[in-house]
C-alpha cells in the first residue's frame, strides 16, 4: 500500500435530500459507507490521471438540517414524507417511509499518486467539476458558491513527520466550523468491560446504547455539598453516536446467475445485514495525525465482513506516545 | 437422546397439548355459529379433528417462513429471499449485529392467514416446541401425528422446513443491492436484509426504558428530587419509522407486535440544533455571557464540575488525563465559537453596536484586516492572542471556583499549573491563525 502524497479538499459541499436513515437502528447523518462509495465512484472517473488512486476519505460536517418534525404532544421525531405519484389505476402507492436531510460537508481525500503542484491544482478543479454532477448518499449536490473558500484545494503532503504535523495544523483550520466523524471502538470496548464488572453477560449492544443515551442516576456527587448525593446525568464528554459501518454476510457468496433478479449477471452476490459501531463527532482541532481523519473500505470475503474503518483511536495512541 | 426414558416428552402428552390447542381455537368459532347452522357446526368440528387439521397445516406451512432477517421492510411489494440466520459469528465482538445478542426472537413472514400454523408449531412440550421436535425428527411427535409412519414423516418434514428460504435465492427490483469494491478489482453485490430480530431486541429495550413502571417511578422521583434505588434512561431525538401503514402484519409478525413502528437512535452531528451565528455585539467580551450560554459549553462545565467534585481528594494519572480531556473539550468549543463567528460578513466589528475589546475584534473578524489597513496594523501591533488566553483562563477559573468549595493554597497552585499548560495549548492553536 502506498502512502498518500497529497490531500484533495472538497470544501463545503451542500447536499440536498441525502438519505437520513442509514441503517435499521439509527437515523441522522449518512453512513461512512456512503462517502467511501462516493469517493470510489469519483476515483473511477480519473483512472487516466491517477494510477494508484485514493487512500481514504475524511468526513467533516458543517451544517445539518434533517427533514423531520416532532408531532404535538410526542417526545419522538417523525420524518417528513413525500407524496408519491398514484398507481396506474389511480390508487395511492404503498408508503415507504424515507428519511431525508440537507447538509453541508467537506470531504478530505487522500491521494496516493504524486502530482506536481500545478497538475495537482488542475486535478482538484477537474474533480470539483465532476463532483457537482454526482450524488452523495442519494442526495444531490447544489451548485458551487462563488468565493475562494469554496474552491477545491490541493495540499501536497510533507515527507517528514514534523512537517506533516505542521501542515495538518494549518489544514484543519480549513475544516472549521465543523465536526469530523471518527470511529471509537476503544471507548466502546472500555464501556463494555466496565459493564461486565457488574453484569457478566453484557454485550456490545448494551455498551453502545449506554454510551449514546442519557443515563439519569440518583447517586451522583453534589458539587455544591461535598459528600452528599443528588440526581444527575452520568455522562462522559464527547459527542458519541451509533453509526453503521458496513455489512456482515448472512449467506454464502453466490455466483451471479444463482440469484434471481440480481442487478447484473456477472457480479457475485451475497445477502448481508448492517453492522454498527460507535462513532464520535470530534472537533478538527483534535486531529494530530492524518490517519485519525480518514475512512477506508475493507472487505474480507472469507469471513464475510464488508466494512469501513477509521483509525482515530489507534492513531491517537501513537500520536500521544510520539509526543511523550 | 430426545427420546430417552426420563424424557417428559411422550406421545400422549403431545396429543393432549395439540388437542387443547385445537379445542381452544374451535370454541370461539362454535360460539359464533347460529343454532340452526348444523352443517357449519359439523364442518368446524371435522376441520378441528387433529389428523385433518395437521394435514391442512402441513399443506399451508409453505406459505410462511420463520426468519431473523426480512426483505419486506425495504419495500412492502418486494418479493424474494428472507433468511433465518444467527448473524455472522466472524464479526468482531465490538461490531453490533444479530450475532451480538444471545436470545434471538424469531419473526414470521408470509401469508398472515397461515399464522395459526406458526402458533401450533410454537406449542411447548417438555421445554421444547413442536417445531424443535419436528426438526430433530422426534419419534414421539411422529407417533402423535399419525400411525401412518410415511404420512407423519412427510408432515414433520414440511414443518421442519419452516425456517428454510423457499425456492431459489432471489432479490427483487424493490430490494436494495449495492456494489462493494473488492481488493484489486471487481465487486461483490451486497443485498442488505432488515434484521427484524435484532431490531425487536432494541425496540423492547427502549420501550422498557421509556414506559415500564420502574422507569416511570424513577422519573417521578427525579422530578421531585427524591432519592431512589435506581436511575432511568432517556433516548434524545429518537425517531419513529413506520412499516406497513395500517396493516403492519403484512410486513411480518414481529412488525405487528411492534405496532409497525421502529425506534431509530439519533446519530446527528453536534451542529444540529445549535443557534445561528450572529455577530457578538453589545458586549465587551464573549466570555462575559455569550460563550458560557452555549448548551454544549454548559453541559461540559457541568460534567467538569461533577468530575472535580467526585475526585476532590484523589489525584492520579487517570484523573489528570480526564481533567485535561474535559478542558480540551472546552477549548474546542472556544475555537468552534470563533470559527462560527468568523463566518459573519467581514467587517462586522465596524457596527456601531460593537463594544468588543480589541483583542477579540482581531480574533473574531480577521478578514476585516484585508480591507482596513489601520485595523490590520492594530492586530499586528497588539498581542491579542495573550489577551484571549487570559480571558479564557479567567472565565474558566470563575466557572469552576464555587463559594462552597474554596480552593486551598496547594490546590490553587496545582490548578494554576494545569491552566497554564492548557492555555499554552490554546496559544499554540491561535498561533496558526493566518
Amino acid at each position: 500500500m502506498t502512502e498518500p502524497t497529497a490531500l484533495l479538499l472538497l470544501p463545503r459541499l451542500r447536499v440536498q435530500n441525502a438519505n437520513a436513515i442509514s441503517g435499521p437502528l439509527s437515523w441522522g447523518f449518512p453512513s461512512p459507507t456512503a462517502f467511501t462509495g462516493f469517493v470510489h465512484a469519483l476515483e473511477r472517473q480519473f483512472t487516466s490521471v491517477l494510477e494508484k488512486g485514493f487512500a481514504g476519505v475524511g468526513i467533516v460536517c458543517h451544517d445539518f438540517e434533517p427533514q423531520i418534525s416532532q408531532p404535538a404532544g410526542k417526545r419522538t421525531q417523525v420524518f417528513r414524507l413525500t407524496r408519491n405519484p398514484v398507481g396506474k389505476d389511480g390508487s395511492t402507492q404503498a408508503l415507504v417511509e424515507e428519511g431525508r436531510t440537507h447538509m453541508e460537508v467537506s470531504l478530505v481525500i487522500a491521494v496516493r499518486d504524486y502530482l506536481p503542484a500545478r497538475k495537482g491544482r488542475e486535478f482538484a478543479d477537474d474533480a470539483m467539476t465532476v463532483v457537482h454532477g454526482m450524488r452523495i448518499a442519494g442526495g444531490s449536490i447544489l451548485p458551487k458558491r462563488e468565493g475562494r473558500r469554496f474552491d477545491a484545494q490541493w495540499w501536497p503532503l510533507e515527507e517528514d513527520l514534523e512537517g506533516q504535523r505542521l501542515l495538518l495544523r494549518k489544514f484543519r483550520r480549513r475544516l472549521l466550523p465543523g465536526f469530523a466523524l471518527v470511529e471509537r471502538p476503544d471507548r466502546l470496548a472500555e464501556r463494555l468491560s466496565e459493564l461486565r464488572e457488574r453484569q457478566p453477560d453484557a454485550c456490545a449492544l448494551d455498551a453502545l446504547l449506554d454510551l449514546t443515551r442519557l443515563n439519569f442516576d440518583p447517586d451522583m456527587p453534589d458539587p455544591e455539598k461535598p459528600g452528599e448525593l443528588r440526581w444527575g446525568i452520568r455522562r462522559k464528554p464527547g459527542w458519541l453516536v451509533p453509526i453503521p459501518v458496513g455489512y456482515a454476510a448472512l449467506s454464502p457468496l453466490y455466483a451471479a446467475e444463482e440469484v434471481a433478479n440480481s442487478r447484473d449477471d456477472s457480479t457475485p452476490f451475497r445477502f448481508v445485514e448492517s453492522l454498527y459501531s460507535l462513532g464520535e463527532w470530534v472537533s478538527p482541532h483534535r486531529l494530530t495525525d492524518l490517519n485519525q481523519l480518514l475512512w477506508y473500505s475493507e472487505a474480507d470475503s472469507a469471513k464475510g465482513i464488508y466494512r469501513c474503518i477509521n483509525r482515530y483511536s489507534q492513531a491517537m495512541e501513537t500520536a500521544t506516545t510520539g509526543i511523550a | 437422546m430426545a427420546n430417552s426414558a426420563e424424557s417428559p416428552i411422550s406421545t400422549a402428552l403431545i396429543r393432549q397439548v395439540i388437542k387443547d390447542f385445537l379445542q381452544e381455537r374451535l370454541q370461539p368459532k362454535l360460539e359464533r355459529v347460529k343454532e340452526n347452522e348444523v352443517h357449519e357446526r359439523e364442518r368446524l368440528l371435522k376441520d378441528h379433528q387433529p389428523a385433518r387439521w395437521i394435514a391442512n397445516a402441513a399443506n399451508r406451512v409453505g406459505q410462511i417462513q420463520q426468519v431473523t432477517h426480512a426483505l419486506k421492510y425495504t419495500h412492502p411489494d418486494a418479493k424474494g429471499t428472507s433468511l433465518n440466520a444467527p448473524g455472522n459469528p466472524e464479526a468482531d465482538e465490538l461490531l453490533v449485529g444479530t450475532h451480538t445478542i444471545d436470545e434471538v426472537t424469531a419473526d414470521v413472514v408470509g401469508n398472515a392467514a397461515a399464522l395459526d400454523v406458526y402458533k401450533f408449531l410454537k406449542l411447548q412440550v417438555g421445554g421444547k416446541t413442536l417445531l424443535d421436535l419436528a426438526i430433530e425428527g422426534n419419534t414421539a411427535l411422529q407417533a402423535a401425528f399419525s400411525n401412518d409412519e410415511e404420512q407423519a414423516k412427510s408432515w414433520m418434514a414440511a414443518f421442519a422446513d419452516l425456517s428454510k428460504p423457499k425456492g431459489q435465492p432471489a432479490s427483487h427490483k424493490f430490494a436494495k443491492q449495492l456494489y462493494w469494491p473488492m481488493e484489486g478489482n471487481g465487486y461483490h453485490l451486497l443485498a442488505p436484509l432488515f434484521p427484524t430480530s435484532l431490531v425487536h431486541h432494541v425496540v423492547s429495550t427502549i420501550r422498557e426504558d421509556r414506559f415500564s413502571e420502574e422507569a416511570k417511578a424513577a422519573r417521578k422521583a427525579y422530578r421531585e428530587r427524591e432519592p431512589y434505588p435506581h436511575g432511568f434512561r432517556e433516548y434524545p431525538h429518537l425517531a419513529i419509522q413506520n412499516f406497513g401503514g395500517t396493516k403492519p402484519q403484512n410486513i411480518s409478525q414481529l412488525n405487528s407486535e411492534r405496532y409497525g413502528e421502529n425506534y431509530l437512535l439519533a446519530a446527528v452531528p453536534p451542529l444540529w440544533l445549535s443557534e445561528p451565528v450572529r455577530p457578538p455585539l453589545r458586549t465587551e467580551s464573549i466570555f462575559d455571557r455569550l460563550f458560557g450560554r452555549r448548551p454544549r459549553v454548559r453541559d461540559l462545565l457541568r460534567i467538569l464540575r461533577d468530575f472535580l467534585a467526585r475526585v476532590q481528594d484523589v489525584n492520579n494519572v487517570r484523573i489528570r488525563n480526564t481533567r485535561a480531556e474535559l478542558i480540551a473539550h472546552l477549548r474546542d468549543e472556544v475555537l468552534l465559537f470563533a470559527a462560527e463567528t468568523q463566518e459573519n460578513e467581514p467587517g462586522w466589528t465596524l457596527d456601531e453596536m460593537c463594544r468588543l475589546n480589541v483583542d477579540e475584534q482581531c480574533w473574531l473578524d480577521p478578514e476585516r484586516a484585508g480591507q482596513d489597513e489601520s485595523f490590520a496594523a492594530l492586530c499586528t501591533g497588539v498581542d491579542w492572542r495573550d489577551g484571549i488566553c487570559r480571558r479564557f483562563a479567567n472565565w474558566l477559573n470563575a466557572q469552576l471556583t464555587s463559594t462552597q468549595t474554596p480552593m486551598g493554597e496547594l490546590e490553587a497552585r496545582e490548578w494554576q499549573s494545569v491552566m497554564e499548560k492548557e492555555i499554552n495549548l490554546m496559544r499554540m492553536e491561535l498561533d496558526f491563525y493566518d
